[in-house]
């Protein structure tokens, strides 16, 4: 494509790029298990696998919020624990749970996350102006993030990933929970990041929206990336009609297909209509 | 510079967005110190090195304040932070160690500073209170005030719930803060008591801090700097390999 080619600059670095990930927590548990992964710049990518899979521990390792115990994780070609400072600025996290601080407004919220990054007051200012009004938070600017809505808070979450203008944008878990119609509109806005030129790892439960979103996508299960490729690719490999059927048969769990969900006689007398 | 301007600069607005319970609160439990123990109990109580009861008494009252608002901010600030998960913000950034430590600890000290400084305003509008010593004075709240923000660093980092700030409060700083001779001299108190107090760092604290205002110690003043500004060294550094490390911040 002529636009990514245009915003990359020279032989494009892979935005992250995961060797060999070993994760042991102190209480002996093994979250990740020799996790290898590659991200190109610019791509859209899923993440996908059961609660406990290592998902999180995997973003967690990637932001400098869990340490690696082996393994090596590269942000843009800046190793994610010697070159921190490089990495972390090119990374936005949007976490599974809604951790703003109760204190702070939604402008403070935004404003305190640029500074930590560097971003001068200028550059701040015009960056929330910014934000507040593609997030529709204008009105809410001065306001409490404590007061706000359950939608609002996940909308200052994705806006206080998106402020220091990271490169690559890590969203884990950002629909869970959430109705429909917030569910579409941050599919809306995070298509649009992507368009822009971001590169974004989505984690989620929901098949259905790492087909509609994901160009490529990638199962864990156990601590280990199972298999990866694009949903039609994944699909058709498992030789299945969906991805849903695909996810369950790498997490072992072919039984729960919604194949045999109501295949009882008369929904074949239904087919015969 | 704009990112450690950043992290302190939120710490700050933390507290300066609940005066009431921040601010209010410390300046109101000091002044009723004050006026209990100077006005109501002073004049039974005599002159204590030369000085009224009420003027002796202040140096104390100001260094406590210091010592209990520094710590509290920070323990409380740093759990809240940690309850909610606020904090992964601040630690997914590109903020060194370093720099999330420094202002983590500011934010207590200048609460404490802000309170020691008004509780002193106040007391010299009162009361006629001296400043002997200024050049000891100054370094000796500064070390105060910047063990006890470490000493609330440590705790609210190492805690998991409220109940382990509030019982470090209550059970280790009051006692130590009571006992190391802000209400009295040490040298009034009895044997064993006069002997155990001398175990007591808060004791160093006072008397160094009483010692800038009044110019009356029972202790060697430079001893006494030379080991505070020790131990707020080794705490400092103690808080910095566990920021490094990530021990309690980072999974």
């Amino acid at each position: 494509m002529e636009s990514s080619a245009a915003s990359s600059s020279g032989p494009s670095v892979p935005a992250l790029q995961i060797t060999e990930l070993v994760k042991r927590y102190p209480t002996g548990v093994e979250a990740l298990k020799g996790v290898s992964l590659e991200i190109a710049d610019g791509e859209f990518f899923g993440l996908l696998g059961p609660n406990g899979a290592g998902k999180s521990t995997l973003i967690h390792c990637s932001t400098g919020l869990a340490g690696p115990t082996s393994g090596e994780i590269r942000i843009f070609g800046h190793d994610a624990v010697n070159d921190y400072r490089e990495a972390r600025e090119a990374v936005g996290l949007a976490p599974q749970e809604l951790n703003i601080d109760w204190f702070l407004t939604v402008e403070e919220t935004l404003d305190f996350h640029g500074g930590y990054f560097g971003m001068n007051k200028k550059d701040r200012k015009e960056r929330v102006d910014e934000l507040l009004e593609s997030f529709s938070l204008v009105e809410k600017r001065n306001d409490r993030t404590r007061d706000l809505s359950g939608g609002m808070k996940r909308r200052v979450i994705l806006a206080r990933a998106l402020m220091h203008r990271p490169r690559l944008l890590i969203l884990d878990e950002p629909t869970a929970g959430v109705d429909v119609e917030l569910r579409l509109e941050l599919w809306h806005y995070v298509q649009q990041v992507n368009s822009e030129g971001t590169t974004i790892l989505l984690t989620t439960h929901y098949l259905e929206e790492a087909e509609q979103l994901c160009s490529r996508i990638a199962f864990i299960n156990g601590g280990e990336i199972v298999d990866h490729g694009s949903s039609e690719d994944l699909a058709e490999r498992f030789g299945v009609g969906s991805l849903e059927d695909a996810y369950l048969e790498l997490v072992g769990r072919k039984e729960l297909s919604r194949a045999h969900v109501g295949a009882e006689p008369e929904s074949e007398s239904e087919d015969s209509f | 510079m704009v990112r450690l301007a950043s992290l302190t600069r939120r710490e700050v607005n933390r507290f300066l967005k609940i005066p009431r319970q921040t601010v209010g609160a410390p300046l109101l439990e000091t002044f009723l110190y004050i006026s209990i123990f100077g006005a109501a109990l002073g004049s039974r109580v005599g002159d204590l090195h030369g000085y009224e009861y009420i003027v002796f008494v202040i140096p104390g009252l100001i260094m406590m304040a210091f010592a209990i608002n520094s710590f509290t901010n920070n323990s409380s600030s740093i759990l809240q932070q940690k309850f909610q998960g606020a904090i992964d913000d601040q630690l997914s950034s590109p903020a060194s160690p370093g720099q999330l430590l420094l202002a983590f600890t500011l934010g207590g000290f200048l609460r404490g500073l802000l309170i020691s400084v008004v509780t002193f305003i106040v007391a010299s509008l009162l009361v006629d209170l001296p400043v002997k010593h200024f050049y000891i004075l100054i370094p000796a709240l500064f070390l105060v005030g910047w063990f006890f923000s470490s000493l609330g660093v440590l705790v609210g980092v190492r805690a998991e719930q409220f109940d382990d700030v509030s019982f470090a409060q209550t059970f280790i700083l009051q006692p130590l803060i009571f006992l190391g001779g802000v209400f009295y001299s040490a040298s009034l108190l009895p044997e064993p008591y006069q002997t155990l107090t001398h175990f007591n760092p808060v004791y160093y604290m006072i008397s160094l801090v009483r010692y800038g205002f009044l110019g009356v110690a029972d202790i060697r003043i430079w001893i006494a700097l030379v080991v505070l500004t020790a131990a707020t060294a080794a705490l400092t550094y103690a808080n910095y390999r566990m920021f490094k490390s990530g021990y309690k911040l980072r999974r």
